[in-house]
């Protein structure tokens, strides 16, 4: 039980770091002049960061406590919800980015599509680490993706 | 408590199977409050002198595989709970180390007796003119002749003259050195044959009269609980091929019955007797459907599995439970003795688990319904559940566990007679339809009792309910620190099952 409590802890702080130092992390892994001035000064990494981890977090816990059925307990069944909530949560953050711009007569459509596949990244790392912080107290999947 | 059960002659050896099955399932003897009771261990003895008898030897090797699953479960610890709960000794197991001069083996001993002609074994060629004229009027010539391997062939008269031999044997007091005051002794034998008829009541005499004998125990025998099942006519035999062979005839069963009855009165049950503290009685007006002809020296006596067997190997547990005072006096010495019968809640040719009565159903239902439910998900469900959900928890059980001594013993020596014994009852009269033997769904394999209804239908009872069932206990399980595979997957199924049963299905009690 200690060690599912580490488990957990840790998936938290990385999180919050994520949170934290989201500017510098998505900078450091996609810069575009212009593009990433106006989502800084537009205040645009901070939802996108939360919508970001909020997803991962979600798509976890639905996949472990929500679906959580011997029906779907294959590491397949997982790699399929990392897919799916790979691909929203970049959709979702596209979708905010393209209101925002558009909201300033700003258009960044190359940009912000390489933006979220780097994002994409991000999101399946975090939805790893949700994994890995909640899958212990799941009846059917704790043992998903791979034993503990 | 030991419980030391003599089981004598073939209905004894059917007997004492059906309790095996029970045993297996769980079922345990409860005091008068239904409480389990402790420290119960069970020392079956067969006594039957016919070695080669089908139903002897498919006793004997379901009483080993039982003992072997038990001891990798529970090692040598009296007390558990779930499948295989009961304790099961050999006689051998409690002989002191230095005197362990008896067969490693749950059948009684009976070299002196079963390698003889009954005329050899009485000296009748030796005998004087008057004492073979004598013996013959009291033994027929096809008595005279009997081959005892064969057992005594319905004649008590040899088996009550055969079996006095018993006192003396090694088994005898390898049994009296091992049976300590708070001990029990109970007998199973139909009352219509020969080995059973004959066996009881003198087993009963030399334990009472244990004080004239050198035996250590000889007073805590001489007031020693015991018990008896006396089962009744509850099958019918083919007339055979052979006319002129009658040595067993059903029609024969009631007055032997009768007579064996008074003799029993005179000796064991009477007023004036009292020698037994308990007697079960046990028989079906509806006899069975016919057997073959077999005195023992044609097919070995193989017979299909009776529901009166079933219900007969509840007598043991019945008694084990019984107060100490309602069975003996101050002094230990024995009440007069209590009869015990059975009535079926329902007289019918098909018996289900309703058919059998509120407090038998209390008693093995929910037991035999687990059990079943785990010899469906190991032939169905578990070999695909490896490697996933609760096999993943540790101890956790890989596929070797499949080639494992334990499992091949739990499938196949153990789950192969359980299958063989419930087809049995069921194409036998009365016919015992506990289980639809087809069934592929768990929801669907308990005759006449159904799922819990829900909004849209009833609940399913499959192995995806089993195991997620056995995950979830399994996560909040850690009981199974020390290893033991075996115990953890008979130990969670347990309690996964004992869950199913109560959220899923009708509660018919």
């Amino acid at each position: 039980m200690k060690r599912h409590i580490t488990y957990l802890a840790c998936g938290i702080i990385v999180t919050l770091l994520f949170i934290l130092f989201k500017e510098n992390i998505y900078e450091s892994a996609y810069y575009a002049q212009g593009f990433s001035d106006q989502f800084y000064n537009l205040g645009l990494y901070t939802p996108v960061a939360l919508i970001t981890a909020g997803t991962a977090w979600i798509g976890a816990a639905i996949y472990y406590f929500a679906i959580n059925s011997v029906k779907f307990d294959r590491w397949y069944h997982w790699l399929v919800m990392l897919v799916i909530v790979t691909l929203l949560a970049p959709i979702i953050c596209y979708a905010l980015n393209d209101f925002v711009f558009a909201n300033n007569d700003l258009m960044y459509i190359a940009e912000s599509i390489n933006f979220e596949l780097y994002n994409m990244v991000f999101t399946a790392v975090l939805f790893i680490v949700a994994s890995f912080s909640m899958r212990w107290w799941s009846s059917n999947c704790r043992h998903t993706p791979i034993p503990q | 408590m030991k419980l030391f059960i003599f089981a004598i002659g073939g209905t004894g050896s059917r007997v004492l199977k059906s309790l095996v099955m029970l045993s297996a399932a769980g079922v345990k003897p409860v005091d008068e409050n239904g409480i389990p009771l402790t420290n119960f261990e069970i020392v079956p003895v067969i006594i039957d002198p016919h070695k080669s008898c089908a139903d002897l030897k498919r006793t004997e090797s379901l009483l080993n595989a039982y003992c072997d699953i038990r001891r990798q479960l529970h090692g040598e610890k009296v007390n558990a709970r779930g499948f295989f709960a009961n304790r099961i000794l050999k006689l051998h197991d409690l002989a002191a180390a230095s005197t362990r001069t008896i067969d490693d083996s749950f059948i009684f001993n009976l070299n002196a007796v079963e390698h003889h002609k009954f005329r050899e074994f009485i000296g009748y060629d030796t005998m004087n003119q008057a004492n073979q004229a004598l013996t013959s009027l009291l033994f027929a010539d096809y008595q005279l002749e009997n081959k005892m391997s064969i057992g005594f062939v319905g004649s008590p008269n040899i088996g009550s003259v055969a079996l006095n031999e018993i006192k003396d044997s090694e088994e005898f007091k390898a049994f009296a050195n091992a049976f300590s005051a708070g001990d029990r002794i109970f007998f199973i034998s139909s009352i219509f044959g020969g080995t059973g008829a004959a066996g009881f009541p003198i087993m009963v005499k030399n334990i009472r009269q244990a004080q004239n004998t050198e035996l250590n125990n000889k007073e805590v025998l001489r007031r020693a609980p015991i018990g008896g099942l006396t089962v009744l006519p509850y099958f019918s035999i083919d007339k055979g091929f052979d006319p002129n062979d009658r040595r067993i005839d059903t029609a024969d069963f009631i007055i032997k019955t009768q007579s064996a009855l008074e003799y029993y009165d005179d000796t064991l049950t009477g007023n004036n007797a009292s020698s037994l503290n308990a007697i079960f009685y046990l028989g079906d007006k509806v006899l069975s459907r016919p057997y073959e002809y077999d005195p023992g020296d044609k097919r070995d006596q193989k017979d299909p599995a009776h529901f009166i067997e079933l219900i007969g190997a509840l007598a043991p547990f019945k008694f084990a439970g019984m107060p100490e005072s309602a069975l003996s006096d101050f002094n230990g010495l024995p009440l007069p003795t209590k009869a015990f019968e059975y009535g079926l809640e329902k007289d019918t040719a098909e018996i289900d688990f309703f058919a059998m009565g509120k407090q038998t159903r209390a008693l093995i239902f929910r037991r035999l319904v687990k059990l079943h439910m785990l010899f469906m998900y190991l032939r169905t469900g578990f070999a695909a559940n490896i490697g996933q959900g609760y096999t993943e928890d540790n101890p956790r059980i890989t596929r070797e566990f499949l080639s494992s001594q334990f499992y091949r013993t739990l499938t196949t020596r153990f789950f192969n007679p359980y299958a063989e014994w419930l087809h049995e009852m069921l194409g036998n009269q009365r016919s015992v339809h506990l289980f639809n033997m087809g069934a592929e769904n768990m929801g669907e394999a308990i005759f006449n009792v159904k799922t819990k209804k829900t909004l849209f239908g009833s609940k399913s009872v499959n192995n995806d309910v089993v195991k997620a069932e056995l995950n979830r206990i399994s996560r909040d399980n850690h009981d199974y620190d020390d290893g033991n595979v075996a115990l953890k997957l008979l130990d969670l199924f347990d309690q996964a099952a004992d869950k199913i049963v109560t959220d899923r299905f009708d509660n018919i009690n």
